[in-house]
Protein backbone atom coordinates (compact mmCIF):
# COMPACT_ATOMS: atom_id res chain seq x y z
CA UNK A 1 0.00 0.00 0.00
CA UNK A 2 1.88 3.27 -1.17
CA UNK A 3 -0.81 5.39 1.03
CA UNK A 4 0.35 3.78 3.67
CA UNK A 5 3.48 3.76 3.11
CA UNK A 6 4.05 7.63 1.82
CA UNK A 7 2.85 8.29 6.05
CA UNK A 8 4.90 5.87 7.54
CA UNK A 9 8.05 7.95 5.34
CA UNK A 10 7.12 10.86 5.85
CA UNK A 11 5.76 11.29 9.61
CA UNK A 12 8.06 14.12 10.68
CA UNK A 13 6.64 15.91 8.02
CA UNK A 14 2.89 15.39 8.49
CA UNK A 15 3.46 16.05 12.47
CA UNK A 16 5.47 19.20 11.58
CA UNK A 17 1.87 20.15 9.52
CA UNK A 18 -0.26 18.84 12.14
CA UNK A 19 1.37 21.34 14.70
CA UNK A 20 0.85 23.91 12.33
CA UNK A 21 -2.26 23.70 11.74
CA UNK A 22 -3.90 22.82 14.86
CA UNK A 23 -1.43 26.65 16.41
CA UNK A 24 -3.31 28.30 13.24
CA UNK A 25 -7.05 26.74 14.39
CA UNK A 26 -5.86 27.51 18.57
CA UNK A 27 -5.30 31.46 17.86
CA UNK A 28 -7.81 31.69 15.45
CA UNK A 29 -10.78 30.40 17.49
CA UNK A 30 -9.12 32.04 20.77
CA UNK A 31 -8.93 35.10 19.47
CA UNK A 32 -12.57 34.91 17.65
CA UNK A 33 -14.11 34.00 21.11
CA UNK A 34 -12.60 36.77 22.68
CA UNK A 35 -13.77 39.18 20.08
CA UNK A 36 -17.46 37.82 19.10
CA UNK A 37 -18.74 36.58 22.17
CA UNK A 38 -18.69 40.07 23.55
CA UNK A 39 -20.11 41.03 20.26
CA UNK A 40 -22.85 38.42 19.97
CA UNK A 41 -23.91 39.75 24.11
CA UNK A 42 -23.84 43.61 23.13
CA UNK A 43 -26.06 43.17 20.41
CA UNK A 44 -28.74 41.77 22.58
CA UNK A 45 -29.45 45.64 23.77
CA UNK A 46 -29.99 46.91 20.20
CA UNK A 47 -32.55 45.35 17.97
CA UNK A 48 -31.32 47.84 14.94
CA UNK A 49 -27.69 46.93 15.58
CA UNK A 50 -28.09 42.88 15.85
CA UNK A 51 -29.78 43.51 12.40
CA UNK A 52 -26.91 45.65 11.31
CA UNK A 53 -23.99 43.14 12.24
CA UNK A 54 -25.18 40.08 11.83
CA UNK A 55 -25.69 41.66 8.27
CA UNK A 56 -22.29 42.22 7.91
CA UNK A 57 -21.54 38.23 9.40
CA UNK A 58 -23.60 36.76 6.96
CA UNK A 59 -21.83 38.87 4.25
CA UNK A 60 -18.54 37.89 5.33
CA UNK A 61 -19.60 34.25 5.44
CA UNK A 62 -20.24 33.93 1.74
CA UNK A 63 -17.19 35.07 0.81
CA UNK A 64 -15.44 32.34 -0.81
CA UNK A 65 -12.52 31.43 1.19
CA UNK A 66 -9.79 31.42 -1.21
CA UNK A 67 -11.15 34.97 -2.17
CA UNK A 68 -11.12 36.40 1.55
CA UNK A 69 -7.50 34.61 2.00
CA UNK A 70 -6.26 36.05 -1.70
CA UNK A 71 -7.80 39.81 -0.37
CA UNK A 72 -6.20 40.03 3.14
CA UNK A 73 -2.97 39.41 0.90
CA UNK A 74 -3.21 42.46 -0.99
CA UNK A 75 -3.31 44.46 2.04
CA UNK A 76 0.37 46.23 3.23
CA UNK A 77 -0.07 45.24 6.75
CA UNK A 78 -1.41 41.96 6.55
CA UNK A 79 0.87 40.14 3.37
CA UNK A 80 1.44 36.74 2.81
CA UNK A 81 1.62 34.47 6.15
CA UNK A 82 -0.13 34.12 9.33
CA UNK A 83 -1.35 37.12 9.59
CA UNK A 84 -3.50 36.86 6.95
CA UNK A 85 -4.91 33.68 7.68
CA UNK A 86 -5.80 34.78 11.30
CA UNK A 87 -7.60 37.78 10.11
CA UNK A 88 -9.61 35.48 7.59
CA UNK A 89 -10.18 32.76 9.84
CA UNK A 90 -11.88 35.49 12.56
CA UNK A 91 -13.73 36.88 10.32
CA UNK A 92 -14.78 33.33 9.01
CA UNK A 93 -15.98 32.56 12.48
CA UNK A 94 -17.91 35.89 13.37
CA UNK A 95 -21.20 34.03 11.61
CA UNK A 96 -21.23 31.00 14.35
CA UNK A 97 -19.97 32.98 16.95
CA UNK A 98 -22.45 36.07 17.36
CA UNK A 99 -25.36 34.79 15.97
CA UNK A 100 -25.45 31.54 18.40
CA UNK A 101 -24.17 33.79 21.39
CA UNK A 102 -26.96 36.11 20.34
CA UNK A 103 -29.52 33.77 19.76
CA UNK A 104 -28.94 32.07 23.02
CA UNK A 105 -29.29 35.15 24.91
CA UNK A 106 -31.97 36.26 23.29
CA UNK A 107 -33.97 33.49 23.93
CA UNK A 108 -33.43 33.16 28.15
CA UNK A 109 -37.54 32.68 28.95
CA UNK A 110 -38.27 36.38 29.66
CA UNK A 111 -40.26 35.11 33.13
CA UNK A 112 -37.27 33.76 34.42
CA UNK A 113 -34.98 37.25 34.04
CA UNK A 114 -38.29 39.24 35.21
CA UNK A 115 -37.53 36.50 38.41
CA UNK A 116 -34.32 37.52 38.34
CA UNK A 117 -34.96 41.34 38.19
CA UNK A 118 -37.89 41.00 40.93
CA UNK A 119 -34.98 38.88 43.28
CA UNK A 120 -33.03 42.75 43.03
CA UNK A 121 -30.12 41.26 40.74
CA UNK A 122 -28.73 43.81 38.51
CA UNK A 123 -27.82 43.44 34.78
CA UNK A 124 -24.63 42.14 35.04
CA UNK A 125 -25.38 39.25 37.33
CA UNK A 126 -28.17 38.46 35.46
CA UNK A 127 -25.95 38.14 32.33
CA UNK A 128 -23.41 36.19 34.33
CA UNK A 129 -25.55 34.11 36.57
CA UNK A 130 -28.59 33.65 34.30
CA UNK A 131 -28.44 34.25 30.92
CA UNK A 132 -24.98 32.78 29.49
CA UNK A 133 -25.77 29.49 31.64
CA UNK A 134 -28.66 29.05 29.99
CA UNK A 135 -26.96 30.33 26.58
CA UNK A 136 -24.68 27.77 27.35
CA UNK A 137 -25.46 24.80 25.09
CA UNK A 138 -26.70 27.14 21.86
CA UNK A 139 -23.06 29.14 22.19
CA UNK A 140 -21.48 25.81 22.41
CA UNK A 141 -23.12 24.78 19.24
CA UNK A 142 -21.53 27.94 17.75
CA UNK A 143 -18.16 26.70 19.26
CA UNK A 144 -18.25 23.67 17.83
CA UNK A 145 -19.19 24.89 14.45
CA UNK A 146 -16.86 27.42 14.50
CA UNK A 147 -13.62 24.93 15.56
CA UNK A 148 -14.50 22.37 12.84
CA UNK A 149 -15.06 24.61 9.85
CA UNK A 150 -11.95 27.00 10.88
CA UNK A 151 -9.94 23.31 10.55
CA UNK A 152 -11.01 22.93 7.74
CA UNK A 153 -10.79 26.66 6.21
CA UNK A 154 -7.27 26.79 7.94
CA UNK A 155 -5.75 24.00 5.16
CA UNK A 156 -6.78 26.41 2.26
CA UNK A 157 -4.59 29.09 3.97
CA UNK A 158 -1.67 26.77 2.65
CA UNK A 159 -1.83 28.90 -0.70
CA UNK A 160 -0.97 32.29 1.55
CA UNK A 161 1.87 30.72 3.25
CA UNK A 162 0.43 28.76 5.67
CA UNK A 163 2.68 25.17 6.23
CA UNK A 164 -0.24 23.08 7.39
CA UNK A 165 -1.64 20.04 6.15
CA UNK A 166 -2.84 21.33 3.23
CA UNK A 167 0.16 21.93 2.21
CA UNK A 168 0.05 18.07 1.72
CA UNK A 169 -2.80 18.87 -0.90
CA UNK A 170 -1.13 21.57 -2.40
CA UNK A 171 2.22 20.03 -3.01
CA UNK A 172 0.78 16.67 -4.13
CA UNK A 173 -1.24 18.73 -7.04
CA UNK A 174 1.66 20.53 -8.05
CA UNK A 175 4.03 17.64 -8.27
CA UNK A 176 1.32 15.20 -9.30
CA UNK A 177 1.66 12.89 -7.07
CA UNK A 178 -1.02 10.72 -5.83
CA UNK A 179 -0.53 9.64 -2.36
CA UNK A 180 0.32 12.59 -1.19
CA UNK A 181 -2.68 14.23 -2.10
CA UNK A 182 -4.92 11.48 -1.38
CA UNK A 183 -3.26 11.19 2.17
CA UNK A 184 -3.86 15.00 3.06
CA UNK A 185 -7.06 15.30 1.67
CA UNK A 186 -8.17 12.03 4.09
CA UNK A 187 -6.35 13.01 7.00
CA UNK A 188 -8.19 16.65 6.92
CA UNK A 189 -11.17 14.91 6.66
CA UNK A 190 -10.54 12.41 9.51
CA UNK A 191 -9.41 15.28 11.41
CA UNK A 192 -12.58 17.60 10.81
CA UNK A 193 -15.16 14.30 11.68
CA UNK A 194 -13.17 13.39 13.97
CA UNK A 195 -13.33 16.97 16.04
CA UNK A 196 -17.27 17.25 15.13
CA UNK A 197 -17.70 14.08 16.92
CA UNK A 198 -15.69 14.68 19.84
CA UNK A 199 -17.14 18.03 20.25
CA UNK A 200 -20.86 16.65 20.07
CA UNK A 201 -19.98 14.20 22.35
CA UNK A 202 -18.57 17.26 24.96
CA UNK A 203 -21.67 19.26 23.77
CA UNK A 204 -23.99 16.14 25.03
CA UNK A 205 -22.26 15.99 28.37
CA UNK A 206 -22.19 19.56 29.34
CA UNK A 207 -25.86 20.59 28.78
CA UNK A 208 -28.26 20.03 30.64
CA UNK A 209 -30.78 17.57 29.68
CA UNK A 210 -33.66 19.84 30.07
CA UNK A 211 -31.96 22.03 27.66
CA UNK A 212 -31.09 20.05 24.52
CA UNK A 213 -31.17 21.92 21.48
CA UNK A 214 -31.00 20.70 17.63
CA UNK A 215 -27.98 21.82 16.27
CA UNK A 216 -28.82 24.99 13.11
CA UNK A 217 -28.62 24.88 9.72
CA UNK B 1 -0.86 48.85 -8.61
CA UNK B 2 -0.38 48.40 -12.61
CA UNK B 3 -3.50 49.43 -14.49
CA UNK B 4 -2.53 47.71 -17.20
CA UNK B 5 -2.65 44.65 -15.15
CA UNK B 6 -5.87 45.82 -13.94
CA UNK B 7 -7.31 46.05 -17.26
CA UNK B 8 -5.82 42.97 -18.25
CA UNK B 9 -7.50 40.95 -15.56
CA UNK B 10 -10.56 43.15 -15.51
CA UNK B 11 -11.49 42.70 -19.11
CA UNK B 12 -9.72 39.91 -21.08
CA UNK B 13 -9.41 37.40 -17.78
CA UNK B 14 -12.17 38.28 -15.88
CA UNK B 15 -15.81 37.72 -18.17
CA UNK B 16 -14.81 34.22 -19.54
CA UNK B 17 -13.43 32.88 -15.68
CA UNK B 18 -17.12 34.18 -14.24
CA UNK B 19 -18.76 32.52 -17.28
CA UNK B 20 -16.80 29.20 -16.45
CA UNK B 21 -17.47 29.85 -12.68
CA UNK B 22 -21.22 30.57 -13.21
CA UNK B 23 -21.70 27.68 -15.33
CA UNK B 24 -20.11 25.26 -13.31
CA UNK B 25 -22.02 26.17 -9.97
CA UNK B 26 -25.16 26.50 -12.25
CA UNK B 27 -24.50 22.92 -13.62
CA UNK B 28 -23.64 21.36 -9.94
CA UNK B 29 -26.40 22.90 -7.82
CA UNK B 30 -29.01 22.15 -10.32
CA UNK B 31 -27.38 18.56 -10.23
CA UNK B 32 -27.26 18.56 -6.42
CA UNK B 33 -31.02 19.70 -6.25
CA UNK B 34 -32.16 16.75 -8.86
CA UNK B 35 -30.38 14.36 -6.89
CA UNK B 36 -31.23 15.53 -3.24
CA UNK B 37 -34.81 16.91 -3.31
CA UNK B 38 -36.27 13.34 -4.20
CA UNK B 39 -33.75 11.62 -2.21
CA UNK B 40 -34.87 13.77 0.94
CA UNK B 41 -38.71 12.93 -0.28
CA UNK B 42 -38.02 9.08 -0.35
CA UNK B 43 -36.65 9.42 2.73
CA UNK B 44 -39.36 10.97 4.66
CA UNK B 45 -42.01 8.33 2.73
CA UNK B 46 -43.36 6.12 5.67
CA UNK B 47 -41.67 3.02 3.91
CA UNK B 48 -37.89 4.16 4.37
CA UNK B 49 -38.32 6.58 7.21
CA UNK B 50 -36.29 4.61 9.31
CA UNK B 51 -33.39 4.99 7.03
CA UNK B 52 -33.93 8.94 7.02
CA UNK B 53 -32.16 9.41 10.54
CA UNK B 54 -29.24 7.11 9.52
CA UNK B 55 -28.76 9.30 6.15
CA UNK B 56 -29.02 12.58 7.72
CA UNK B 57 -26.10 11.68 10.51
CA UNK B 58 -24.40 10.31 7.61
CA UNK B 59 -24.76 13.32 5.63
CA UNK B 60 -24.21 15.44 9.00
CA UNK B 61 -20.86 13.84 9.10
CA UNK B 62 -19.62 14.33 5.33
CA UNK B 63 -20.84 18.00 5.60
CA UNK B 64 -17.86 18.61 7.90
CA UNK B 65 -15.16 17.25 5.61
CA UNK B 66 -13.61 20.85 3.70
CA UNK B 67 -13.66 21.16 0.44
CA UNK B 68 -10.35 21.28 -0.27
CA UNK B 69 -10.68 17.87 0.55
CA UNK B 70 -12.88 16.82 -1.68
CA UNK B 71 -11.75 18.72 -4.42
CA UNK B 72 -8.40 17.20 -3.68
CA UNK B 73 -9.85 13.43 -4.01
CA UNK B 74 -12.03 14.58 -6.84
CA UNK B 75 -8.64 14.61 -8.84
CA UNK B 76 -7.04 11.20 -8.38
CA UNK B 77 -10.21 9.81 -8.71
CA UNK B 78 -11.42 11.39 -11.89
CA UNK B 79 -8.57 13.15 -13.26
CA UNK B 80 -7.99 16.81 -14.33
CA UNK B 81 -10.69 19.24 -15.76
CA UNK B 82 -14.09 20.54 -15.31
CA UNK B 83 -15.89 17.31 -14.95
CA UNK B 84 -14.39 16.21 -11.87
CA UNK B 85 -14.82 19.61 -10.17
CA UNK B 86 -18.35 19.45 -10.63
CA UNK B 87 -18.58 15.77 -9.10
CA UNK B 88 -16.66 17.35 -5.99
CA UNK B 89 -19.25 20.70 -6.15
CA UNK B 90 -22.25 18.32 -6.76
CA UNK B 91 -21.02 16.36 -3.60
CA UNK B 92 -20.57 19.34 -1.83
CA UNK B 93 -24.01 20.73 -2.85
CA UNK B 94 -25.77 17.81 -1.93
CA UNK B 95 -25.64 17.51 1.68
CA UNK B 96 -27.54 20.99 2.78
CA UNK B 97 -30.18 20.50 0.01
CA UNK B 98 -30.82 17.06 1.12
CA UNK B 99 -31.09 17.60 4.96
CA UNK B 100 -33.16 20.87 4.73
CA UNK B 101 -35.50 18.54 2.20
CA UNK B 102 -35.78 16.23 5.14
CA UNK B 103 -36.00 18.65 7.74
CA UNK B 104 -38.94 20.85 5.87
CA UNK B 105 -40.99 17.65 5.18
CA UNK B 106 -40.76 16.36 8.77
CA UNK B 107 -41.74 19.39 9.62
CA UNK B 108 -45.06 19.65 8.06
CA UNK B 109 -47.64 19.66 10.56
CA UNK B 110 -48.95 15.89 10.94
CA UNK B 111 -52.96 17.66 11.11
CA UNK B 112 -52.27 19.57 8.13
CA UNK B 113 -51.40 15.74 6.14
CA UNK B 114 -54.54 14.40 8.27
CA UNK B 115 -57.26 16.97 6.90
CA UNK B 116 -55.44 16.62 3.77
CA UNK B 117 -56.24 12.72 4.21
CA UNK B 118 -59.60 13.37 5.55
CA UNK B 119 -60.58 15.24 2.30
CA UNK B 120 -59.46 12.22 0.42
CA UNK B 121 -56.16 13.58 -1.36
CA UNK B 122 -54.52 10.33 -2.05
CA UNK B 123 -50.92 10.44 -0.88
CA UNK B 124 -49.02 11.55 -4.31
CA UNK B 125 -51.33 14.42 -4.10
CA UNK B 126 -50.65 15.22 -0.22
CA UNK B 127 -47.19 15.36 -1.39
CA UNK B 128 -47.26 17.73 -4.12
CA UNK B 129 -49.64 19.91 -3.19
CA UNK B 130 -49.78 20.34 0.38
CA UNK B 131 -46.24 19.01 2.06
CA UNK B 132 -44.04 20.42 -1.00
CA UNK B 133 -45.42 23.58 -1.02
CA UNK B 134 -45.17 24.06 3.20
CA UNK B 135 -41.84 22.47 3.19
CA UNK B 136 -41.01 24.83 0.30
CA UNK B 137 -38.80 27.92 2.40
CA UNK B 138 -37.07 24.92 4.23
CA UNK B 139 -35.77 23.38 0.71
CA UNK B 140 -34.66 26.53 -0.98
CA UNK B 141 -32.85 27.85 2.55
CA UNK B 142 -31.17 24.73 2.07
CA UNK B 143 -30.67 25.80 -1.91
CA UNK B 144 -29.15 28.88 -0.97
CA UNK B 145 -26.76 27.35 1.63
CA UNK B 146 -25.67 25.04 -1.16
CA UNK B 147 -25.56 27.85 -3.64
CA UNK B 148 -23.20 29.77 -1.72
CA UNK B 149 -20.87 26.82 -0.53
CA UNK B 150 -20.28 26.06 -4.19
CA UNK B 151 -19.23 29.01 -5.38
CA UNK B 152 -16.90 29.04 -2.40
CA UNK B 153 -15.36 25.27 -3.21
CA UNK B 154 -15.81 26.06 -7.36
CA UNK B 155 -13.03 28.65 -6.29
CA UNK B 156 -10.42 25.67 -5.47
CA UNK B 157 -11.53 24.60 -8.20
CA UNK B 158 -8.42 26.04 -10.23
CA UNK B 159 -5.98 23.93 -8.24
CA UNK B 160 -7.78 20.84 -10.28
CA UNK B 161 -7.65 22.73 -13.81
CA UNK B 162 -11.54 23.57 -13.69
CA UNK B 163 -10.95 27.05 -14.33
CA UNK B 164 -12.96 29.58 -12.79
CA UNK B 165 -12.20 32.73 -11.01
CA UNK B 166 -9.73 31.00 -8.67
CA UNK B 167 -7.50 30.82 -12.57
CA UNK B 168 -7.35 34.72 -11.74
CA UNK B 169 -6.40 34.14 -8.12
CA UNK B 170 -4.20 31.53 -8.92
CA UNK B 171 -2.32 33.66 -10.90
CA UNK B 172 -2.21 36.30 -8.38
CA UNK B 173 -0.81 34.81 -5.66
CA UNK B 174 1.77 32.33 -8.33
CA UNK B 175 3.00 35.91 -9.87
CA UNK B 176 1.98 37.89 -6.49
CA UNK B 177 0.25 40.48 -8.58
CA UNK B 178 -2.51 41.88 -6.34
CA UNK B 179 -4.38 43.45 -9.08
CA UNK B 180 -5.05 39.44 -10.33
CA UNK B 181 -6.30 38.74 -6.56
CA UNK B 182 -8.50 41.82 -6.25
CA UNK B 183 -10.29 41.16 -9.53
CA UNK B 184 -10.99 37.18 -9.15
CA UNK B 185 -11.46 37.45 -5.10
CA UNK B 186 -13.71 40.15 -5.42
CA UNK B 187 -15.66 38.84 -8.53
CA UNK B 188 -15.92 35.74 -6.13
CA UNK B 189 -17.17 37.29 -3.47
CA UNK B 190 -19.66 39.57 -5.60
CA UNK B 191 -21.25 36.20 -7.29
CA UNK B 192 -21.72 34.74 -3.69
CA UNK B 193 -23.15 37.38 -2.14
CA UNK B 194 -25.92 37.97 -5.35
CA UNK B 195 -26.34 34.36 -5.20
CA UNK B 196 -27.16 34.81 -1.35
CA UNK B 197 -29.69 37.50 -1.73
CA UNK B 198 -31.40 36.38 -4.70
CA UNK B 199 -32.23 33.21 -3.43
CA UNK B 200 -33.05 34.69 0.20
CA UNK B 201 -35.13 37.31 -2.23
CA UNK B 202 -36.79 34.22 -3.69
CA UNK B 203 -37.13 32.37 -0.28
CA UNK B 204 -38.79 35.35 1.30
CA UNK B 205 -41.52 35.79 -1.94
CA UNK B 206 -41.94 31.61 -1.65
CA UNK B 207 -43.00 31.62 2.24
CA UNK B 208 -46.77 31.76 2.46
CA UNK B 209 -47.80 34.50 4.73
CA UNK B 210 -48.69 33.41 8.37
CA UNK B 211 -45.61 30.87 8.28
CA UNK B 212 -42.62 32.91 7.98
CA UNK B 213 -39.78 31.03 8.96
CA UNK B 214 -38.06 32.18 12.11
Amino acid sequence: MNYIRFIQDNIPLILEYTKAHFSLVLWAVLISLVLWVPVGVLITRSEKWANRVLGIANTIFCIPSLSLFAVMVTIPFLGLGRRSALVALVLYAMMPLVRNVYQGVKVVDKSVIEAARGMGMNYWRILWEIQLPLATPVIFAGFRITVVMTTGIAAIATYIGERNLGRLISEGLTRFNIEMIVDGALLIAFIAIALDTMLGALEKKIVPRGLRVHRGH
Amino acid sequence: MNWMRFQDALFHRAPAALAVHILMVLISVVVAVVISVPLGVVLTRPRFRRYGFIVLNVLNMMQTIPGLAIVALAMPLLGLGLKPTIVALVVQGLLPIARNTIAGLYGVNADVKEAALGMGMPAKKILYEVELPLAMPIILAGIRTSAVYVVSVGTLAAYIGGGGLGDLILTGLNMFWSEFLIVGAGLGAVLAIALDRALAYLEYRITPPGMSSE
